[in-house]
Protein backbone atom coordinates (compact mmCIF):
# COMPACT_ATOMS: atom_id res chain seq x y z
CA UNK A 1 0.00 0.00 0.00
CA UNK A 2 2.73 2.81 0.91
CA UNK A 3 4.20 1.47 -2.44
CA UNK A 4 1.28 2.48 -4.16
CA UNK A 5 0.94 5.28 -2.79
CA UNK A 6 4.83 6.02 -3.15
CA UNK A 7 4.28 5.45 -6.92
CA UNK A 8 1.31 7.29 -6.79
CA UNK A 9 3.26 10.88 -5.58
CA UNK A 10 5.84 10.14 -8.42
CA UNK A 11 3.08 10.26 -10.81
CA UNK A 12 1.52 13.94 -12.11
CA UNK A 13 -1.43 14.71 -9.87
CA UNK A 14 -4.89 14.20 -12.20
CA UNK A 15 -5.99 16.84 -14.68
CA UNK A 16 -2.08 18.38 -14.47
CA UNK A 17 -0.37 19.58 -17.47
CA UNK A 18 2.77 20.50 -18.23
CA UNK A 19 4.60 22.59 -21.21
CA UNK A 20 7.83 23.00 -22.48
CA UNK A 21 8.57 25.62 -24.89
CA UNK A 22 9.33 24.51 -28.16
CA UNK A 23 10.02 28.12 -29.89
CA UNK A 24 8.59 31.96 -29.66
CA UNK A 25 9.46 35.43 -30.41
CA UNK A 26 9.49 38.79 -28.01
CA UNK A 27 9.29 41.54 -29.28
CA UNK A 28 9.48 44.63 -27.93
CA UNK A 29 7.66 48.04 -28.90
CA UNK A 30 9.67 50.85 -27.95
CA UNK A 31 8.63 54.48 -28.29
CA UNK A 32 10.76 56.84 -29.41
CA UNK A 33 10.52 60.74 -28.51
CA UNK A 34 10.40 62.00 -32.11
CA UNK A 35 7.51 60.15 -32.62
CA UNK A 36 7.26 56.71 -34.28
CA UNK A 37 8.75 53.52 -32.78
CA UNK A 38 10.99 50.27 -33.06
CA UNK A 39 11.04 46.96 -31.98
CA UNK A 40 13.54 44.70 -30.72
CA UNK A 41 13.22 41.37 -31.53
CA UNK A 42 14.32 37.98 -30.03
CA UNK A 43 13.22 34.37 -30.55
CA UNK A 44 15.37 32.85 -28.11
CA UNK A 45 12.40 32.08 -25.49
CA UNK A 46 13.00 28.89 -23.47
CA UNK A 47 11.11 27.73 -20.07
CA UNK A 48 8.17 24.99 -18.57
CA UNK A 49 5.00 26.06 -17.68
CA UNK A 50 2.99 23.39 -15.20
CA UNK A 51 -0.48 23.56 -14.21
CA UNK A 52 -1.87 21.37 -11.48
CA UNK A 53 -5.62 21.34 -11.86
CA UNK A 54 -7.53 21.96 -14.94
CA UNK A 55 -9.63 24.17 -13.18
CA UNK A 56 -7.24 26.40 -12.24
CA UNK A 57 -5.79 29.60 -14.33
CA UNK A 58 -2.17 29.37 -12.18
CA UNK A 59 1.10 28.23 -13.90
CA UNK A 60 4.04 27.16 -12.35
CA UNK A 61 7.58 27.29 -13.66
CA UNK A 62 8.70 30.27 -15.38
CA UNK A 63 9.71 31.88 -19.21
CA UNK A 64 13.24 32.72 -19.72
CA UNK A 65 13.93 35.70 -22.36
CA UNK A 66 17.73 35.69 -23.21
CA UNK A 67 18.02 39.68 -23.78
CA UNK A 68 21.78 39.47 -24.96
CA UNK A 69 19.63 38.15 -28.25
CA UNK A 70 17.71 41.22 -28.54
CA UNK A 71 17.71 43.10 -32.08
CA UNK A 72 16.63 46.51 -32.92
CA UNK A 73 18.24 46.26 -36.61
CA UNK A 74 20.55 48.59 -35.83
CA UNK A 75 24.25 47.48 -33.93
CA UNK A 76 24.76 50.80 -32.49
CA UNK A 77 21.40 50.89 -30.87
CA UNK A 78 22.07 47.21 -29.84
CA UNK A 79 24.99 47.58 -28.14
CA UNK A 80 23.64 50.51 -26.37
CA UNK A 81 20.63 48.87 -25.38
CA UNK A 82 22.63 45.78 -24.21
CA UNK A 83 25.44 47.20 -22.36
CA UNK A 84 23.98 50.84 -20.65
CA UNK A 85 20.49 50.37 -20.25
CA UNK A 86 19.75 46.69 -19.91
CA UNK A 87 23.40 46.08 -18.14
CA UNK A 88 23.93 42.35 -19.62
CA UNK A 89 27.40 42.22 -17.86
CA UNK A 90 26.71 43.64 -14.71
CA UNK A 91 25.42 40.44 -13.01
CA UNK A 92 24.88 36.80 -14.30
CA UNK A 93 20.72 37.52 -13.36
CA UNK A 94 20.83 40.87 -15.45
CA UNK A 95 20.86 38.68 -18.73
CA UNK A 96 17.59 37.12 -18.77
CA UNK A 97 14.01 38.39 -17.92
CA UNK A 98 11.69 35.73 -16.29
CA UNK A 99 8.14 35.79 -16.36
CA UNK A 100 6.79 33.56 -13.61
CA UNK A 101 3.87 33.13 -11.16
CA UNK A 102 1.58 33.36 -14.07
CA UNK A 103 -1.94 33.38 -13.43
CA UNK A 104 -4.61 33.41 -16.22
CA UNK A 105 -7.89 34.92 -15.11
CA UNK A 106 -9.93 32.55 -16.51
CA UNK A 107 -9.06 29.03 -16.74
CA UNK A 108 -8.58 27.88 -20.17
CA UNK A 109 -11.27 24.48 -21.17
CA UNK A 110 -9.83 21.19 -21.79
CA UNK A 111 -9.08 19.67 -25.31
CA UNK A 112 -8.75 21.72 -28.18
CA UNK A 113 -10.13 25.72 -27.91
CA UNK A 114 -8.82 29.22 -28.07
CA UNK A 115 -8.77 31.04 -25.00
CA UNK A 116 -8.71 34.89 -24.31
CA UNK A 117 -8.37 35.82 -21.02
CA UNK A 118 -5.97 38.66 -18.89
CA UNK A 119 -3.01 37.78 -16.82
CA UNK A 120 -0.75 38.49 -14.41
CA UNK A 121 2.64 37.34 -13.52
CA UNK A 122 6.21 38.52 -12.15
CA UNK A 123 8.65 39.39 -14.08
CA UNK A 124 12.16 39.96 -12.97
CA UNK A 125 13.84 42.29 -15.18
CA UNK A 126 17.23 44.27 -15.05
CA UNK A 127 17.67 42.69 -11.26
CA UNK A 128 13.76 44.05 -9.93
CA UNK A 129 10.85 42.37 -9.50
CA UNK A 130 7.10 43.80 -10.30
CA UNK A 131 4.23 42.45 -10.93
CA UNK A 132 2.87 42.63 -14.82
CA UNK A 133 -0.69 41.94 -16.51
CA UNK A 134 -1.66 42.01 -19.46
CA UNK A 135 -3.59 39.85 -22.13
CA UNK A 136 -3.36 36.52 -23.29
CA UNK A 137 -5.07 34.66 -26.27
CA UNK A 138 -4.23 31.13 -25.99
CA UNK A 139 -4.66 27.90 -28.79
CA UNK A 140 -4.20 24.64 -27.47
CA UNK A 141 -4.56 21.61 -30.83
CA UNK A 142 -3.60 18.54 -30.70
CA UNK A 143 -1.11 18.91 -27.83
CA UNK A 144 0.39 22.09 -29.01
CA UNK A 145 -0.33 25.36 -27.04
CA UNK A 146 -0.03 28.35 -28.81
CA UNK A 147 0.05 31.79 -26.72
CA UNK A 148 0.34 35.44 -27.52
CA UNK A 149 0.24 37.37 -24.39
CA UNK A 150 0.82 41.66 -24.29
CA UNK A 151 1.58 43.57 -21.64
CA UNK A 152 3.06 47.18 -20.98
CA UNK A 153 5.96 48.15 -18.45
CA UNK A 154 7.53 51.18 -17.32
CA UNK A 155 11.44 50.95 -17.63
CA UNK A 156 11.51 53.63 -14.72
CA UNK A 157 9.87 51.02 -12.10
CA UNK A 158 12.87 48.39 -13.46
CA UNK A 159 15.35 50.72 -12.81
CA UNK A 160 16.37 51.34 -16.18
CA UNK A 161 17.64 54.81 -17.23
CA UNK A 162 15.95 56.45 -19.64
CA UNK A 163 17.26 55.98 -23.14
CA UNK A 164 18.44 58.73 -24.64
CA UNK A 165 21.41 59.23 -27.56
CA UNK A 166 22.13 62.90 -28.76
CA UNK A 167 18.92 64.12 -28.89
CA UNK A 168 16.42 60.96 -29.48
CA UNK A 169 14.80 59.32 -26.64
CA UNK A 170 12.68 56.28 -26.16
CA UNK A 171 9.71 56.88 -24.24
CA UNK A 172 9.65 55.37 -20.41
CA UNK A 173 5.92 52.96 -20.94
CA UNK A 174 7.10 49.84 -23.84
CA UNK A 175 4.93 47.31 -24.87
CA UNK A 176 6.03 43.63 -24.76
CA UNK A 177 4.38 40.99 -26.95
CA UNK A 178 5.51 37.07 -26.26
CA UNK A 179 4.33 34.45 -28.84
CA UNK A 180 5.38 31.32 -27.98
CA UNK A 181 4.44 27.41 -29.08
CA UNK A 182 4.16 24.73 -26.48
CA UNK A 183 4.79 21.01 -26.36
CA UNK A 184 2.84 19.09 -23.79
CA UNK A 185 4.82 17.04 -22.11
CA UNK A 186 5.07 13.42 -22.46
CA UNK A 187 4.22 12.85 -18.25
CA UNK A 188 1.15 14.97 -18.65
CA UNK A 189 -1.67 12.80 -17.73
CA UNK A 190 -4.96 12.79 -20.62
CA UNK A 191 -1.67 14.35 -23.01
CA UNK A 192 -2.51 14.53 -26.68
CA UNK A 193 -5.92 16.98 -25.71
CA UNK B 1 5.84 61.82 -90.99
CA UNK B 2 5.65 65.36 -93.00
CA UNK B 3 8.58 68.01 -92.58
CA UNK B 4 5.87 70.12 -90.49
CA UNK B 5 5.25 66.41 -88.37
CA UNK B 6 8.85 65.61 -87.78
CA UNK B 7 9.68 69.10 -86.85
CA UNK B 8 6.32 68.96 -84.21
CA UNK B 9 7.84 65.66 -83.40
CA UNK B 10 11.60 66.97 -82.95
CA UNK B 11 10.12 69.81 -81.08
CA UNK B 12 8.42 67.68 -78.56
CA UNK B 13 10.92 65.38 -77.87
CA UNK B 14 13.33 68.70 -77.06
CA UNK B 15 10.71 69.81 -74.91
CA UNK B 16 11.07 66.56 -72.84
CA UNK B 17 15.04 66.45 -72.75
CA UNK B 18 14.90 70.18 -71.57
CA UNK B 19 12.20 68.67 -68.90
CA UNK B 20 14.46 65.69 -67.88
CA UNK B 21 17.69 65.94 -68.70
CA UNK B 22 17.84 69.77 -68.05
CA UNK B 23 16.57 69.02 -64.56
CA UNK B 24 20.07 67.81 -63.23
CA UNK B 25 21.40 71.00 -63.64
CA UNK B 26 20.36 71.95 -60.21
CA UNK B 27 20.42 70.86 -56.61
CA UNK B 28 19.10 67.48 -55.34
CA UNK B 29 17.90 67.60 -51.60
CA UNK B 30 17.30 64.78 -48.75
CA UNK B 31 18.22 61.68 -48.09
CA UNK B 32 16.56 58.35 -48.81
CA UNK B 33 13.91 57.14 -47.13
CA UNK B 34 15.48 53.28 -47.08
CA UNK B 35 16.29 53.85 -43.38
CA UNK B 36 12.47 52.53 -43.00
CA UNK B 37 14.50 49.61 -42.85
CA UNK B 38 15.91 49.91 -40.08
CA UNK B 39 12.93 50.89 -38.16
CA UNK B 40 13.15 54.77 -38.66
CA UNK B 41 9.84 55.53 -39.90
CA UNK B 42 9.77 58.97 -39.79
CA UNK B 43 12.28 61.94 -40.97
CA UNK B 44 13.23 63.35 -37.64
CA UNK B 45 15.10 61.01 -36.04
CA UNK B 46 18.07 61.98 -38.55
CA UNK B 47 16.72 65.32 -39.93
CA UNK B 48 15.84 68.60 -38.35
CA UNK B 49 13.42 69.23 -40.94
CA UNK B 50 10.49 67.27 -40.34
CA UNK B 51 9.64 66.84 -44.22
CA UNK B 52 12.60 65.39 -44.17
CA UNK B 53 16.09 65.98 -45.90
CA UNK B 54 18.62 68.91 -45.47
CA UNK B 55 21.11 68.96 -42.46
CA UNK B 56 21.70 65.99 -40.35
CA UNK B 57 20.86 66.30 -36.71
CA UNK B 58 23.83 64.75 -34.59
CA UNK B 59 22.30 61.67 -34.05
CA UNK B 60 21.63 61.10 -37.77
CA UNK B 61 25.30 62.17 -38.44
CA UNK B 62 26.38 59.33 -35.70
CA UNK B 63 23.71 57.34 -37.90
CA UNK B 64 25.49 57.59 -41.03
CA UNK B 65 28.71 56.87 -39.75
CA UNK B 66 27.68 53.69 -37.40
CA UNK B 67 25.27 52.22 -39.65
CA UNK B 68 25.34 53.84 -43.05
CA UNK B 69 29.41 53.50 -44.34
CA UNK B 70 30.99 50.73 -45.23
CA UNK B 71 34.39 51.44 -43.30
CA UNK B 72 33.33 53.96 -40.96
CA UNK B 73 31.93 51.91 -38.00
CA UNK B 74 33.57 52.25 -34.28
CA UNK B 75 31.75 50.28 -32.71
CA UNK B 76 30.39 50.63 -29.35
CA UNK B 77 33.52 50.75 -27.55
CA UNK B 78 34.57 54.15 -29.41
CA UNK B 79 31.11 55.49 -29.05
CA UNK B 80 29.74 56.98 -25.88
CA UNK B 81 26.60 55.53 -25.28
CA UNK B 82 25.58 59.27 -23.56
CA UNK B 83 27.08 62.64 -24.02
CA UNK B 84 28.73 64.16 -26.74
CA UNK B 85 30.59 63.36 -29.95
CA UNK B 86 33.21 64.90 -32.17
CA UNK B 87 34.16 62.42 -34.20
CA UNK B 88 34.78 62.25 -37.71
CA UNK B 89 30.79 62.31 -38.48
CA UNK B 90 30.54 66.06 -36.90
CA UNK B 91 30.89 68.76 -39.09
CA UNK B 92 34.20 69.17 -40.77
CA UNK B 93 35.08 65.61 -39.47
CA UNK B 94 34.40 67.10 -35.81
CA UNK B 95 35.03 70.91 -35.55
CA UNK B 96 31.47 71.12 -33.76
CA UNK B 97 30.22 68.79 -30.84
CA UNK B 98 27.38 67.33 -30.96
CA UNK B 99 26.20 68.93 -27.66
CA UNK B 100 26.39 72.62 -29.64
CA UNK B 101 23.20 74.27 -29.95
CA UNK B 102 24.26 75.18 -33.54
CA UNK B 103 25.22 72.65 -35.92
CA UNK B 104 26.81 72.97 -39.40
CA UNK B 105 26.91 70.92 -42.36
CA UNK B 106 28.76 71.58 -46.30
CA UNK B 107 26.86 69.87 -48.89
CA UNK B 108 28.81 69.34 -52.17
CA UNK B 109 27.96 67.42 -55.71
CA UNK B 110 30.36 67.22 -58.53
CA UNK B 111 28.34 65.47 -61.00
CA UNK B 112 28.96 64.21 -64.38
CA UNK B 113 25.67 64.16 -66.62
CA UNK B 114 25.88 62.19 -69.78
CA UNK B 115 22.22 62.39 -72.02
CA UNK B 116 21.66 59.91 -75.27
CA UNK B 117 18.69 61.25 -77.36
CA UNK B 118 19.09 59.06 -80.66
CA UNK B 119 19.34 61.81 -83.75
CA UNK B 120 20.69 64.19 -81.25
CA UNK B 121 24.59 65.27 -79.83
CA UNK B 122 24.38 66.42 -76.52
CA UNK B 123 27.69 67.40 -74.51
CA UNK B 124 28.56 65.19 -71.60
CA UNK B 125 29.08 67.98 -68.73
CA UNK B 126 30.71 67.85 -65.72
CA UNK B 127 29.20 70.43 -63.27
CA UNK B 128 28.72 71.10 -59.49
CA UNK B 129 25.43 70.86 -58.67
CA UNK B 130 25.23 72.37 -55.73
CA UNK B 131 27.39 73.98 -52.71
CA UNK B 132 25.35 74.80 -49.69
CA UNK B 133 26.40 75.85 -46.51
CA UNK B 134 23.12 74.34 -43.81
CA UNK B 135 22.85 76.06 -40.22
CA UNK B 136 20.69 74.79 -37.29
CA UNK B 137 20.39 76.25 -33.87
CA UNK B 138 18.43 74.18 -31.82
CA UNK B 139 17.76 75.18 -27.58
CA UNK B 140 15.35 73.62 -25.53
CA UNK B 141 11.78 74.26 -27.78
CA UNK B 142 13.29 75.99 -30.29
CA UNK B 143 14.99 75.39 -33.94
CA UNK B 144 15.92 77.91 -36.46
CA UNK B 145 17.40 76.37 -39.42
CA UNK B 146 18.59 78.03 -42.91
CA UNK B 147 21.21 77.08 -46.00
CA UNK B 148 22.89 79.28 -48.12
CA UNK B 149 24.25 77.92 -51.47
CA UNK B 150 25.30 79.06 -54.88
CA UNK B 151 22.40 78.98 -57.04
CA UNK B 152 22.77 76.74 -60.32
CA UNK B 153 24.53 78.05 -63.13
CA UNK B 154 21.48 78.16 -64.93
CA UNK B 155 20.05 80.78 -62.64
CA UNK B 156 22.22 83.09 -62.69
CA UNK B 157 25.17 81.32 -60.10
CA UNK B 158 24.24 83.82 -57.54
CA UNK B 159 23.59 82.67 -53.72
CA UNK B 160 20.19 81.64 -52.69
CA UNK B 161 18.81 80.11 -49.64
CA UNK B 162 16.59 77.42 -50.77
CA UNK B 163 15.21 76.83 -46.89
CA UNK B 164 14.89 79.26 -44.18
CA UNK B 165 12.52 78.51 -41.14
CA UNK B 166 11.64 78.37 -37.56
CA UNK B 167 10.16 75.98 -35.55
CA UNK B 168 8.65 75.93 -31.99
CA UNK B 169 7.63 72.66 -30.76
CA UNK B 170 4.76 73.89 -28.51
CA UNK B 171 4.16 70.55 -26.63
CA UNK B 172 5.51 67.18 -27.12
CA UNK B 173 3.48 66.63 -29.91
CA UNK B 174 2.49 69.70 -31.27
CA UNK B 175 4.89 71.78 -33.03
CA UNK B 176 4.85 74.61 -35.46
CA UNK B 177 7.08 76.24 -38.18
CA UNK B 178 6.85 78.97 -40.27
CA UNK B 179 9.38 80.04 -43.19
CA UNK B 180 10.13 78.54 -46.14
CA UNK B 181 10.43 74.87 -46.54
CA UNK B 182 9.22 72.40 -49.26
CA UNK B 183 5.54 71.10 -47.67
CA UNK B 184 5.37 67.48 -46.56
CA UNK B 185 3.37 64.87 -49.33
CA UNK B 186 3.98 61.77 -50.11
CA UNK B 187 7.19 60.22 -50.04
CA UNK B 188 10.09 62.52 -50.80
CA UNK B 189 12.69 60.43 -52.77
CA UNK B 190 16.29 61.97 -52.76
CA UNK B 191 16.22 62.33 -56.50
CA UNK B 192 14.48 65.86 -57.35
CA UNK B 193 13.78 64.57 -60.87
CA UNK B 194 11.80 61.86 -59.70
CA UNK B 195 8.18 62.02 -61.02
CA UNK B 196 6.70 62.25 -57.50
CA UNK B 197 8.66 65.65 -57.03
CA UNK B 198 9.43 67.25 -60.09
CA UNK B 199 5.77 66.17 -61.88
CA UNK B 200 4.05 67.60 -58.72
CA UNK B 201 6.16 71.02 -58.50
CA UNK B 202 8.29 69.40 -55.57
CA UNK B 203 11.58 69.82 -57.08
CA UNK B 204 14.64 71.63 -55.86
CA UNK B 205 13.19 74.64 -55.57
CA UNK B 206 9.71 74.39 -54.93
CA UNK B 207 9.72 75.51 -51.40
CA UNK B 208 6.80 77.47 -50.20
CA UNK B 209 6.39 80.34 -47.96
CA UNK B 210 4.05 79.46 -44.96
CA UNK B 211 3.27 78.01 -41.73
CA UNK B 212 3.21 74.32 -40.87
CA UNK B 213 1.57 72.61 -38.39
CA UNK B 214 2.80 69.44 -37.34
CA UNK B 215 0.73 66.55 -34.61
CA UNK B 216 2.67 63.75 -33.97
CA UNK B 217 2.07 60.70 -32.20
CA UNK B 218 3.57 57.22 -31.51
CA UNK B 219 1.48 55.85 -34.44
CA UNK B 220 0.64 58.75 -36.90
CA UNK B 221 1.72 62.18 -37.88
CA UNK B 222 -0.27 65.32 -39.86
CA UNK B 223 1.45 67.67 -40.94
CA UNK B 224 -0.52 70.53 -42.32
CA UNK B 225 0.69 73.76 -44.04
CA UNK B 226 -0.81 76.86 -45.82
CA UNK B 227 0.86 79.85 -47.48
CA UNK B 228 1.09 82.20 -50.12
CA UNK B 229 2.46 80.22 -52.24
CA UNK B 230 5.94 78.73 -54.38
CA UNK B 231 8.99 81.57 -53.01
CA UNK B 232 11.17 81.72 -56.03
CA UNK B 233 7.51 82.88 -57.48
CA UNK B 234 7.38 85.40 -54.61
CA UNK B 235 10.64 86.84 -54.96
CA UNK B 236 10.95 86.98 -58.68
CA UNK B 237 6.83 87.97 -59.37
CA UNK B 238 7.08 85.25 -62.42
CA UNK B 239 3.16 84.63 -61.69
CA UNK B 240 3.31 81.49 -60.68
CA UNK B 241 2.67 82.58 -57.04
CA UNK B 242 -0.49 81.47 -55.24
CA UNK B 243 -2.14 80.15 -52.11
CA UNK B 244 -0.65 76.69 -51.46
CA UNK B 245 -1.77 74.52 -48.59
CA UNK B 246 -0.84 70.46 -48.17
CA UNK B 247 -1.84 68.45 -45.80
CA UNK B 248 -0.19 64.92 -45.42
CA UNK B 249 -1.46 61.58 -43.27
CA UNK B 250 0.76 58.86 -41.74
CA UNK B 251 0.60 56.23 -40.07
CA UNK B 252 3.01 54.26 -39.18
CA UNK B 253 0.77 50.19 -39.23
CA UNK B 254 4.46 49.26 -38.02
CA UNK B 255 7.98 50.30 -37.59
CA UNK B 256 8.69 49.04 -40.50
CA UNK B 257 5.45 49.77 -42.51
CA UNK B 258 4.34 53.32 -43.31
CA UNK B 259 1.09 54.35 -45.10
CA UNK B 260 0.65 58.03 -46.24
CA UNK B 261 -2.02 60.26 -47.69
CA UNK B 262 -1.51 63.44 -49.08
CA UNK B 263 -3.23 66.40 -50.75
CA UNK B 264 -1.69 69.53 -52.21
CA UNK B 265 -4.21 72.44 -52.86
CA UNK B 266 -2.99 75.64 -55.19
CA UNK B 267 -4.86 78.30 -55.82
CA UNK B 268 -4.89 79.80 -59.72
CA UNK B 269 -2.09 81.75 -60.40
CA UNK B 270 -1.77 84.48 -63.17
CA UNK B 271 -0.54 81.62 -65.47
CA UNK B 272 -1.64 78.46 -64.03
CA UNK B 273 -5.14 77.32 -63.70
CA UNK B 274 -6.14 75.89 -59.65
CA UNK B 275 -4.69 72.90 -59.41
CA UNK B 276 -5.09 69.87 -56.68
CA UNK B 277 -3.27 66.83 -55.88
CA UNK B 278 -3.94 63.41 -54.11
CA UNK B 279 -1.49 60.81 -53.64
CA UNK B 280 -0.98 57.52 -51.29
CA UNK B 281 2.50 56.36 -50.54
CA UNK B 282 3.38 52.84 -49.20
CA UNK B 283 6.28 52.28 -47.57
CA UNK B 284 7.47 48.29 -46.74
CA UNK B 285 10.98 46.76 -45.52
CA UNK B 286 10.06 43.55 -45.09
CA UNK B 287 13.62 42.75 -44.32
CA UNK B 288 16.43 44.63 -42.69
CA UNK B 289 18.28 45.28 -45.63
CA UNK B 290 15.18 45.55 -48.18
CA UNK B 291 13.19 49.29 -48.64
CA UNK B 292 10.28 49.41 -51.01
CA UNK B 293 8.08 52.59 -51.04
CA UNK B 294 5.12 52.80 -53.61
CA UNK B 295 3.55 56.37 -54.34
CA UNK B 296 0.24 57.12 -56.47
CA UNK B 297 -0.75 60.33 -57.09
CA UNK B 298 -4.06 61.67 -58.74
CA UNK B 299 -3.78 65.66 -60.28
CA UNK B 300 -6.86 67.48 -61.03
CA UNK B 301 -7.04 70.72 -63.27
CA UNK B 302 -3.57 70.68 -63.56
CA UNK B 303 -3.32 70.66 -67.82
CA UNK B 304 -5.38 72.36 -70.10
CA UNK B 305 -6.11 69.58 -72.05
CA UNK B 306 -6.61 67.30 -69.53
CA UNK B 307 -8.98 66.99 -66.15
CA UNK B 308 -6.80 64.75 -64.49
CA UNK B 309 -3.23 63.59 -64.67
CA UNK B 310 -1.84 60.24 -62.55
CA UNK B 311 1.58 59.52 -61.75
CA UNK B 312 2.87 55.50 -60.37
CA UNK B 313 6.30 55.46 -59.19
CA UNK B 314 8.15 52.79 -57.36
CA UNK B 315 11.69 52.22 -55.39
CA UNK B 316 12.85 49.83 -54.15
CA UNK B 317 16.37 50.01 -52.80
CA UNK B 318 18.48 46.60 -51.66
CA UNK B 319 21.55 46.93 -49.11
CA UNK B 320 23.95 44.59 -51.15
CA UNK B 321 26.58 44.73 -48.57
CA UNK B 322 27.15 47.01 -45.76
CA UNK B 323 27.06 51.04 -47.29
CA UNK B 324 26.26 49.26 -50.98
CA UNK B 325 22.88 49.99 -51.73
CA UNK B 326 21.05 48.78 -55.57
CA UNK B 327 18.07 50.45 -56.59
CA UNK B 328 15.49 50.26 -59.04
CA UNK B 329 12.73 52.77 -59.62
CA UNK B 330 9.96 52.57 -62.35
CA UNK B 331 8.28 55.48 -62.78
CA UNK B 332 4.82 55.85 -65.03
CA UNK B 333 2.95 59.75 -65.55
CA UNK B 334 0.12 60.03 -68.27
CA UNK B 335 -3.07 61.94 -68.64
CA UNK B 336 -6.55 60.60 -68.97
CA UNK B 337 -7.20 62.39 -72.00
CA UNK B 338 -3.66 62.97 -73.92
CA UNK B 339 -2.10 59.91 -74.94
CA UNK B 340 1.36 62.02 -76.17
CA UNK B 341 1.75 62.87 -72.69
CA UNK B 342 2.39 59.68 -71.56
CA UNK B 343 6.05 59.14 -69.87
CA UNK B 344 7.62 55.69 -68.72
CA UNK B 345 11.15 56.02 -66.40
CA UNK B 346 12.75 53.09 -65.43
CA UNK B 347 16.06 54.50 -63.04
CA UNK B 348 18.68 51.97 -62.39
CA UNK B 349 21.04 53.10 -59.07
CA UNK B 350 23.95 52.52 -57.10
CA UNK B 351 24.93 54.11 -54.04
CA UNK B 352 27.80 53.70 -52.39
CA UNK B 353 28.80 54.93 -48.71
CA UNK B 354 32.29 54.05 -48.29
CA UNK B 355 33.40 56.06 -45.26
CA UNK B 356 31.51 58.89 -43.41
CA UNK B 357 30.77 62.16 -45.23
CA UNK B 358 31.18 60.08 -48.54
CA UNK B 359 28.41 58.97 -51.12
CA UNK B 360 29.20 57.97 -54.51
CA UNK B 361 25.45 57.91 -56.41
CA UNK B 362 25.37 56.70 -60.11
CA UNK B 363 22.21 56.33 -61.63
CA UNK B 364 21.03 55.21 -64.86
CA UNK B 365 17.76 56.63 -66.72
CA UNK B 366 15.73 55.41 -69.63
CA UNK B 367 13.19 57.24 -69.95
CA UNK B 368 9.98 56.29 -72.56
CA UNK B 369 7.55 58.03 -74.91
CA UNK B 370 5.11 55.15 -76.08
CA UNK B 371 3.38 57.61 -78.28
CA UNK B 372 6.54 59.18 -80.33
CA UNK B 373 8.75 55.55 -79.64
CA UNK B 374 11.05 58.59 -77.99
CA UNK B 375 13.85 57.36 -75.46
CA UNK B 376 15.95 59.33 -73.40
CA UNK B 377 18.58 57.66 -72.24
CA UNK B 378 20.61 59.53 -68.93
CA UNK B 379 23.50 58.81 -66.86
CA UNK B 380 24.15 61.05 -63.58
CA UNK B 381 27.91 60.02 -61.64
CA UNK B 382 28.19 61.77 -58.37
CA UNK B 383 30.66 62.75 -55.44
CA UNK B 384 27.74 63.82 -52.42
CA UNK B 385 30.12 65.22 -50.05
CA UNK B 386 27.88 66.12 -47.10
CA UNK B 387 30.52 67.14 -44.40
Amino acid sequence: MLACLGLAGAQPAAGAESWSIAGGEVRVRCRMTVGGSFDAVTSIVSGTLRRETQDTGSYTGELRVDLSTLDTGIGLRNEHLRSTYLELDRRPEFRDAVLSGIVLDQAPPAGNSRHETGFSGTLTLHGVQRAVEGDADLRRRNGRMQLEASFSLSLDAFDIPPPRYLGIGVRDAIEITVRFDAARDETSPDGGS
Amino acid sequence: MTGMGKLRSTARVALVIAALGGAWSVLPASAEPTFLSKQYPRCTACHYSAAGGGLLTPYGRSLSREEISTFGRQGASGVPSTGSTAGEEGFLFGALSSESPLQLGLDVRPSHLEVDVPGRTIADRNFLMNLDLQAAWRRDRWTAYGSVGRAPAGGGGELVSYEHWVAWQVTDTVSVRGGRFLPAYGVRFADHTSFTRARLDLAQDDQVYGLEVDVSSDRTLLQVSAGPGRAESLIDGDGRQAFTSSARFQVDLSPRMVLAASALYRATSDVAPRSTGTGLSFGYAPAPWLTTWTHADVQFQRLDASGRAYILANQTSVEALRGVWLRISPQLRWTDTDPRSEIRRLVYGLDLYPRTHWHVNLSYYRDHLPFRGGRVRTLLAQLHLYL
